[in-house]
């Protein structure tokens, strides 16, 4: 009995993932190409050819320094500079380009996004199999992960291979970490570090979790008193995590240690340049120093509100359980410090990795900019509070069978609200703002800031000036000319960007993004000459303006 | 030992909380602050501003009113007077 209905449940799962395969597929090519693609392009042709090189695969280290030569952008930042950039997605999807001789451009980063989506994907399930351990809820955990995969800003950027991509793989290792916790094998244990050493490689975030891992160890050893079995897989999982970071990252091959130092002691000098301005809540502060509210502010304006009530409600349920067992641990212990079973000691891990992160970017005055896209890994911690109230609710109305219904009722409108906001901002989900934001609270944040829109402008100029040339300036920080490459190789021709040089631009492209104070410096001023003559707005979000010359 | 552990886990930690809350955010305000004032956009700002506020006086009729205007002659030509008296020492 028990067996069948896991499998009417698999399959109702196999069926929703289908579902969001299908609709993905027919509508993924919409989406335009984001400014930093050329770079991850580039950074993966050189490594590459850096490991075909010392593997001596001639062909390959042959095709891979004629891409290069071809790939010529005076804005693009220098991949021999900007080295240290994690290679676990650029290089395989690099030798695909070569493998399937992919010579269309625009179908290069298609590729790139469609796989993006799919790593995406395979997390959700693992976030899936992470509720349903803690949960066993079966509506409750599906209803979580589809609000995992349809968190408006999270979906549009998972085809953007960045900060996503870490998400995914982040998840994939908490995990493992959450199943190490129940119970502890050299099977589990090398599948963390290797999911652990992607994450690392990715985002130097990932150092989070071998450290969560040795606290976890730490507090088990106290209550089993066996200090030597868990330090036994500590080295294990210690070793090979340090072998799979070398083995991932070909910027240490060269020289691991000194090399490996050097990813942390870069961590400032790389960041972008230090005089950039970013727009928030109408100000033009510096990225170096934003407000302690940055972080939060952007989480609460751009995550659907029903989410994150739930969250809020969750984690002070959750802080207020924990603060309970810190204060009642005694000398003799009968249970555990924090936890009184594996379900606690899951949502104690989930805690501390959560509040461990958010005040350590607090204490070391983490640098940020684009909204909080560095750490949409917090979404994971976002959507699993959510569910854990939920599930509250649940025990709390267990008797109760109206306000049982009432509350599921409330999950299911926020799946529903999820893929209705996938819906009507496509594909610029990734700029998705909540509901309760006025219009012009949310344009005063950063808006397009990843540029896909530049693909719109481009055909939106061609099929109302079917044939002409065109030039065309940028009144933005947006390298619009990288957003050519969205858009067929014939069609480019017709274009021909000028930057900010005005008087010899047709038309001039504007959104809200300027690495300047705007109302102080006039760089990205329209002049007098122009007029507006389109606007593209997503639900009340400005996503990018035309201005053309008057004759 | 574990009891100490936990102790110095969270005395660390509200010490650092504690430092960052108070001596952290007040740097971080100050540095903004300076950052602002000294930013090349504010300096072209003021630069812009000055010439606008030069425009403005220019194209108005009387620049100073006549009570200004004679403190101002009577102060040109005290300095003017000084200045030749020293020049002949």
């Amino acid at each position: 009995m028990i067996n069948k209905r896991k499998n009417s449940q698999y399959i109702f799962l196999s069926l929703t993932y289908l579902i969001i395969v299908i609709a993905v597929l027919s509508t993924f090519r919409d989406l335009g190409i984001h400014i930093e693609e050329k770079f991850h392009r580039m950074n993966g042709l050189y490594w590459l050819n850096y490991i075909a090189q010392i593997f001596n695969f001639e062909k390959i280290s042959l095709i891979t320094e004629i891409k290069m030569k071809e790939i010529s952008d005076y804005t693009l930042s220098s991949v021999q500079r900007y080295n240290k950039y994690g290679v676990i997605f650029d290089v395989p999807l690099a030798l695909i380009e070569i493998i399937f001789n992919v010579e269309k451009i625009e179908n290069v980063y298609h590729i790139k996004h469609f796989f993006s989506f799919i790593i995406f994907l395979i997390s959700s399930f693992f976030f899936y199999k992470i509720l349903i351990t803690r949960f066993n809820n079966f509506f409750l955990c599906l209803a979580g992960t589809i609000l995992f995969i349809t968190s408006p800003r999270i979906f549009g950027d998972s085809f953007l291979y960045k900060d996503v991509l870490f998400l995914s793989f982040f998840n994939i290792a908490l995990y493992f970490l959450l199943k190490l916790s129940d119970n502890l094998s050299l099977k589990d244990i090398f599948y963390f570090s290797i999911f652990s050493a992607i994450a690392f490689n990715l985002r130097i975030f990932g150092v989070f979790l071998p450290i969560t891992f040795f606290l976890i160890i730490i507090i088990k050893s106290f209550s089993n008193k066996n200090i030597y079995y868990y330090s036994k897989f500590y080295s294990f999982y210690l070793l090979s995590l340090i072998c799979l970071i070398i083995i991932f990252s070909p910027y240490l091959w060269s020289s691991p240690l000194t090399n490996f130092l050097d990813i942390f002691l870069s961590l400032r000098k790389d960041l972008i340049d230090p005089n950039i301005k970013i727009l928030f809540n109408n100000e033009f502060i510096n990225n170096r120093n934003v407000p302690e509210t940055y972080l939060l502010t952007w989480i609460f304006i751009s995550t659907p509100i029903i989410t994150l009530i739930l969250f809020l409600l969750g984690y002070v349920f959750y802080f207020k359980r924990f603060i309970k067992r810190f204060i009642n641990i005694e000398k003799k212990q009968i249970y555990m410090d924090f936890w009184r079973g594996r379900n606690e000691q899951k949502d104690f891990i989930i805690f501390l990795i959560l509040t461990s992160f958010y005040l350590s970017l607090l204490v070391f005055n983490s640098p940020f900019y684009n909204g909080w896209r560095l750490v949409y890994f917090l979404n994971i911690f976002i959507i699993y509070f959510s569910i854990y109230q939920v599930n509250n609710f649940i025990i709390l109305y267990k008797k109760n069978n109206l306000k049982k219904k009432i509350i599921l009722f409330f999950i299911t409108a926020s799946v529903v609200h999820n893929i209705i906001c996938l819906v009507s901002y496509h594909p610029y989900q990734s700029y998705y703002f909540s509901e309760i934001i006025s219009d012009l609270k949310k344009n005063s944040f950063e808006g397009d800031y990843h540029g896909i829109s530049g693909k719109d402008f481009f055909l939106k100029l061609i099929s109302d000036n079917k044939g002409k040339k065109m030039s065309v300036a940028i009144a933005s920080h947006t390298p619009l000319h990288r957003s050519l490459e969205s858009i067929n190789f014939d069609l480019r021709k017709n274009f021909e960007v000028v930057g900010q040089e005005y008087k010899n631009a047709d038309f001039i492209y504007k959104n809200n993004i300027s690495e300047v104070n705007s109302n102080l410096n006039k760089k990205y001023n329209i002049p007098n000459n122009f007029v507006k003559i389109y606007e593209l707005d997503v639900n009340g979000i400005k996503i990018y303006e035309i201005f053309q010359k008057i004759k | 030992m574990r009891i100490f552990f936990y102790k110095s886990i969270l005395v660390f930690v509200l010490f650092i909380l504690a430092i960052h809350f108070s001596f952290g955010v007040i740097k971080k305000q100050v540095k903004n602050e300076y950052i602002n004032l000294i930013s090349k956009e504010k300096v072209e700002y003021i630069k812009d501003k000055i010439r606008e506020e030069l425009r403005i006086g220019i194209e108005k009729e009387i620049l100073i009113n006549a009570e200004d205007a004679e403190l101002l002659n009577n102060y040109i030509i005290k300095l003017k007077t000084e200045l030749e008296k020293n020049k002949n020492k």
